[in-house]
């Protein structure tokens, strides 16, 4: 066997699946189910296929992609974020509430909103590492604890409406014509995108939720790489918690309930695994979009309720045995 | 030592005083939906009021959201172990606080239906006798956001309409949403609902909602959402695409935020739904009926359209009860 | 001067000796087998030596400076490394990210970009030694999961070696590998000895150990039991000092 051989596999298919996975970072599998359904999308409305209703779905995206990345970062480690849905709620509230019940400047909405999310991931943290509780019940306490601190802080459990403008442009803004919410992940996905597949940090978090105890025993800190993780994914769901409070012009406290399960759905369509150790934030990214599409599609379409959630589910479970397929042919290989 | 004596002292006369002072008055149970809502958090002050000025105690629990029924079943129970003098209560949905109601029935404690949550038909086959439903028409305070908007339009006026629905397969949302559609057939045929879809009561779901039929009718001329959230994130996509002038938009439930939107002259109106009354004259009604009197099967608080100028004018009477 | 000088270790656990006075040298250059019963301290010995467990009396010395509290990740600079019996591999990562796992060297990307993994580099690295070693594998870029158990072992040895280590300690690394895996297995152990590596093999496949060692050491309830020369015994005297019948 030559050491060429030993690079890159050979067959044509193979080569290109190669070079999506291992120099790009994402996986072949679900780039084609997003050009599928998007092809599919484009035959069935005629409006679907144009720039102004592309921007609308990467603006719809927006919050579910910069969720989905902190998630992806999470499972990748082999943990589990729940309260990331509560805590978008609650960054919103506290956004709002610095600079309209405060009268604060307009920018400690942003330093609010990411405080808090940060604040919140990092009790997350404290709690898994030093009290080796799982992350299961720590988040899904949080979950409770962020919601109801949100209900406590918004009045009457309403919303804290009626933002300055600055902050308002960050969700409804759009500098050179492309909303602003979709820069703010752009700029999100890849600084995380280079932090997951290029940087020793994120090679350590794959490590860590690949074989936990290995990756000890060569004298990587996983009880402070995992720390640093849940502050992470705490500070996403802040900065998506402050793009949900500027696109609707309001803290709301209700905001954010369930997406939890939406971003690690995103994430697990774009190829993340459930239990650690294989990931991607552009998938995840994707993975997102893939949803967004859906959505948006049902939307022109107007498909009833009752069948949206249908296609929805349909979909998921499509992509997962899709990306299942790819990955029993590999270990037959 | 003696000051702890002291203390226990204190505490058992504070408690016999409470219990004396509960055993004064009769204890009415309240069980609603859940607080994380301006809606319900206004119709706890109005039970507040009405117990006030019936002389009465009340005593409220609530699930922590209006998804979650099995614990509100649970609530139901628990409340009935203290047996309130009455049960008021806003059932999540039309089924599960049916073995609740029955042993409070079965206990002689007579139930109100708190914003018309039950079924008729379903409360009889369960063998549940409620003493009064109360609560604002849903259906009619839909019809009355069709009225507003082709008030507004004219009846011969043309063009697409959005109807962002509650969660799906929410009663509430579906008949709000129902009165709205069967109104603006009769009474606009012009005006065409092109979409009716769910929002799931979410703000950011509405507002991608009403970008994407935009997409579809760049024409759009009004928006009918099931409640004041979702309107609120309608409005906030419809000002960024610059169709403020263009696009009606019109809420459920005059909360205050949708106030506060609606004199800064961006939400066009909402159908506000008085919770504050509907909480009052529950607590009022029901004690008409301990005392023997007559009560209407079913009590229809009115709802009225807050407008700009309805707000800005402020001589509608009935505009104290919104909160 | 020998390698490794071990004199009169002692450790115990809460009220139990695992170790009582331990004496053993390596040379540069040998394979020692370390063999006896489950219990027998076999596994608490090395990882005194590794430095995940510190020594209660006696000293360890290496290149002849005393180990005695200078913490595993330093001791694995000096050039200790150990092969764990499980491996410790992450399954899901290509070779080139288990060999250099924890170590990774880094560039800047595009000139400006800090702290870039330089999986070149490592693939390069990974590839060499590889064929250092000798071995055959499908692909560097596949996870390991997906090899046998004998190209597993190899990544785990090829770990090991890439950062020049003196002293190679290996916890039974034949234990679950199939007949024709054990011999490429014994063949890398011979080869790491020519290089003038030490190495340590802990197993109970007795075959084994008469086939690569140079000397037998025998472990019985915290002692050196025996210290033989591998050439003048044979199977059944190493059996009866493991049992302690001698």
């Amino acid at each position: 066997m030559s050491s060429t051989d030993m690079i890159a596999p050979t067959s044509g298919w193979r080569q290109l699946q190669f070079f999506f996975d291992s120099k790009l970072h994402v996986r072949l599998e679900s780039i084609i189910v997003l050009v599928v359904l998007g092809v599919a999308m484009s035959v069935l409305s005629p409006y679907f296929l144009s720039v102004s209703n592309f921007l609308n779905i990467l603006l719809a995206t927006s919050t579910i992609g910069v969720l989905a990345i902190g998630t992806t970062l999470i499972l990748c480690s082999g943990g589990l974020d729940l309260s990331i849905g509560s805590i978008l709620g609650l960054a919103g509230v506290v956004g709002a509430y610095f600079c309209v019940e405060l009268e604060w400047p307009w920018f400690m909405a942003i330093v609010g909103a990411l405080g808090a999310g940060a604040f919140a991931g990092f009790v997350n943290g404290q709690f898994i590492t030093r009290l080796r509780i799982p992350a299961f019940i720590v988040t899904l306490g949080m979950l409770g604890i962020a919601r109801g601190i949100g209900l406590i802080i918004a009045p009457n459990g309403g919303a804290i409406y009626g933002l300055p403008g600055p902050v308002i442009y960050l969700g409804q803004g759009r500098p050179l014509g492309i909303p602003s919410p979709v820069i703010i992940l752009a700029i999100a996905a890849v600084l995380s995108h280079y932090l997951l597949a290029y940087s020793r940090f994120g090679w350590h978090t794959l490590a860590i939720g690949d074989n936990e105890s290995a990756a000890r025993a060569t004298g990587i800190s996983v009880e402070s790489l995992r720390r640093k993780l849940y502050t992470i994914s705490g500070m996403m769901a802040g900065l998506a918690g402050l793009i949900f409070m500027a696109r609707v012009n309001a803290g709301d406290p209700t905001a954010g309930y369930t997406y939890e399960l939406t971003a690690i759905t995103a994430a697990i369509i774009g190829g993340t695994s459930l239990f650690g150790g294989k990931g991607s934030i552009l998938g995840a990214v994707i993975g997102a979009l893939i949803m967004g599409v859906l959505q948006n599609g049902l939307n022109l379409l107007a498909v009833q309720s009752y069948y949206q959630q249908i296609a929805i589910g349909a979909v998921l479970i499509l992509a997962v045995y899709i990306d299942q397929l790819q990955t029993g042919k590999e270990k037959k290989a | 030592m003696t000051k702890l004596k002291t203390i226990l002292l204190a505490s058992a006369v504070v408690l016999m005083g409470t219990a004396a002072n509960a055993a004064d008055k009769p204890v009415y149970g309240v069980l609603m939906k859940t607080l994380a809502n301006p809606f319900w958090g206004a119709m706890e002050q109005g039970v507040k009021a009405g117990s006030d000025a019936a002389g009465v105690e009340y005593y409220l629990q609530a699930a922590e959201s209006d998804q979650a029924a099995e614990p509100q079943l649970n609530l139901c129970n628990t409340m009935l172990e203290r047996k309130p003098a009455v049960m008021i209560t806003a059932a999540i949905n039309s089924n599960i606080l049916l073995p609740c109601l029955k042993a409070a029935n079965d206990l002689g404690i007579p139930v109100v239906d708190l914003d018309g949550n039950l079924d008729p038909s379903i409360n009889e086959k369960a063998g549940v006798k409620i003493a009064f439903q109360i609560g604002s028409d849903n259906e009619a305070a839909g019809a009355q956001g069709a009225d507003f908007v082709v008030g507004k339009l004219g009846a011969d006026a043309k063009g697409p309409v959005l109807v962002i629905e509650g969660l799906s397969g929410n009663i509430t949302g579906q008949k709000r949403a129902r009165g709205f559609a069967e109104q603006l057939k009769k009474t606009a045929p012009g005006l065409e609902i092109v979409a009716s879809l769910p929002g799931d009561w979410d703000r950011g779901k509405a507002a991608n909602i009403t970008n994407d039929i935009l997409t579809k009718h760049p024409d759009l001329v009004a928006i009918f959402a099931a409640n004041d959230g979702m309107a609120l994130g309608a409005v906030e996509t419809v000002f960024a695409a610059n169709k403020g002038e263009q696009v009606t938009i019109v809420g459920v439930d005059g909360n205050s935020d949708a106030v506060k939107s609606i004199k800064e002259g961006r939400l066009t109106a909402s159908v506000a739904q008085l919770p504050y009354l509907v909480g009052k004259q529950a607590v009022e009604s029901i004690k008409l009926v301990t005392e023997g009197k007559e009560v209407p099967a079913v009590v229809h608080v009115p709802t009225m359209v807050l407008t700009k100028a309805v707000l800005d004018a402020g001589t509608e009477p009935m505009l104290e009860f919104v909160k | 001067m020998s390698l490794l000088q071990i004199s009169g270790v002692n450790k115990h656990f809460g009220a139990v000796q695992v170790l009582n006075g331990v004496d053993l040298t390596v040379e540069a250059g040998t394979v020692v087998g370390l063999v006896g019963d489950n219990g027998a301290g076999k596994s608490t010995l090395m990882k005194t030596i590794t430095g995940i467990y510190a020594v209660d009396g006696g000293d360890v010395q290496f290149s002849g400076e005393s180990l005695i509290g200078v913490a595993p990740g330093a001791r694995r600079q000096r050039g200790i490394e150990m092969i764990y019996q499980d491996l410790a591999l992450c399954k899901q990562q290509d070779v080139a990210a288990n060999i250099f796992l924890g170590r990774e060297p880094v560039k800047w990307a595009f000139g400006f970009l800090p702290g870039f993994v330089d999986k070149a580099r490592m693939d390069e690295d990974a590839l060499k030694m590889i064929a250092r070693l000798g071995a055959r594998i499908p692909s560097i870029h596949r996870p390991v999961g997906m090899f046998s158990g004998g190209q597993q072992q190899t990544v785990a040895i090829a770990r090991a070696l890439t950062f020049n280590p003196k002293l190679v300690i290996m916890d039974e690394p034949t234990a679950a590998l199939a007949v024709r895996e054990v011999e490429s297995v014994l063949k890398l152990i011979r080869q790491m000895r020519d290089e003038g590596i030490a190495v340590i093999l802990i197993s109970h496949r007795l075959n084994d150990v008469f086939e690569v060692t140079d000397r037998i050491v025998v472990l019985r309830q915290g002692r050196i039991e025996a210290d033989l020369q591998t050439r003048k015994t044979q199977m059944r005297e190493v059996v009866s000092y493991i049992v302690g019948a001698h």
